[in-house]
């Protein structure tokens, strides 16, 4: 079953992976566990890949190559000033916008609606 | 947990690697080599961590992928592709060359074959539409020929499937935005 709605967490995954990658710098698959141990376990691989990519075309990450004992060398992002900018105002977007929708969706939901006249 | 990925795996895994590859041909070159580096290490890693096959499974689609990729690197807007216009432009050509020769070719041979030591001029009206008329100069069996040109409509027909097959259009809008904006009083 679905823990999420994908279209819902399109719009801020760039967030969450600026966040995480501002706590710890991290490779593209480790992301993906860092977003599955938040619970988002239904976050894969296809999807969180490109969205590096885009991160780093925007110039909002920036990625270094390290080795690795596990084979091929390991490309680590981490968030750049303007991604960090980009963090903050997007947090602050968050919340302002998860706050108004919240007071909303917290009304007792009425067994009918009110007719219009 | 640590799976130990075989040789069949990393077959596996570059399988993927490389149809991905394949999907984003319009990407530049130092893209295409970084995205198909990355991809295949986080797939080693994910095979070593959950088995080759979940690790694939997880990846999806390549073709999905792949559109994410453009997306990611070029943006939302749909755009045009060069490398289909251009191996059509190729292909097209050789391949209607190829087809009107022949059928010139075969009515030169019918030619001689009627007649080995065939002596005059003879003319062939080419493929309707496509084909300027061939003339073929025959002396005691020996011929020469002149024409068979592609026709302007051939030549039309030609240009316009490249960029219908490309879908070239799609530079039009792409330059538009891409043009500043200039401010107006």
């Amino acid at each position: 079953m679905s823990t999420h709605d994908p279209q819902l967490l399109k719009g801020v995954l760039s967030l969450l992976l600026l966040q995480l990658l501002s706590e710890r710098e991290s490779y593209g698959y480790e992301v993906v566990q860092r977003l599955h141990e938040i619970g988002l376990v239904d976050v894969f691989e296809g999807t969180v890949y490109p969205a590096l990519t885009r991160l780093e075309r925007e110039g909002r990450v920036t990625a270094r190559l390290a080795t690795s004992n596990a084979g091929p060398a390991r490309k680590y992002y981490r968030p750049t000033e303007a991604g960090y900018d980009a963090l903050s105002s997007g947090t602050a977007s968050w919340r302002a916008l998860a706050a108004m929708v919240d007071s909303v969706l917290h009304r007792p939901i009425p067994t009918e609606p009110i007719k219009g006249s | 947990m640590d799976n130990s990925v075989s040789l069949i795996d990393r077959m596996r895994i570059e399988r993927v690697v490389w149809a991905l590859d394949q999907r984003l041909y319009d990407l530049p070159r130092r893209s295409r080599i970084a995205t198909r580096r990355e991809v295949r290490q986080n797939l080693l890693t994910a095979a070593h961590d959950v088995g080759t096959t979940e690790a694939l499974r997880h990846l999806g689609n390549s073709r999905t992928l792949a559109a994410e990729y453009r997306s990611a690197e070029f943006g939302d807007q749909a755009r045009p592709s060069w490398m289909a216009a251009a191996v059509f432009l190729l292909t097209g050509q050789l391949v209607l060359t190829s087809l009107l020769s022949e059928a010139a070719q075969a009515f030169g041979d019918g030619i001689t074959a009627a007649s080995p030591h065939a002596t005059g001029t003879f003319t062939w009206h080419g493929i309707p539409y496509l084909q300027d008329a061939v003339t073929y100069t025959v002396a005691n069996g020996e011929r020469t020929s002149a024409g068979g040109a592609w026709t302007p409509l051939a030549w039309i027909i030609w240009i316009a499937a490249t960029v219908a097959i490309g879908r070239l259009w799609r530079v039009v809008p792409i330059r538009r935005r891409s043009q500043p904006a200039t401010a107006t009083n």
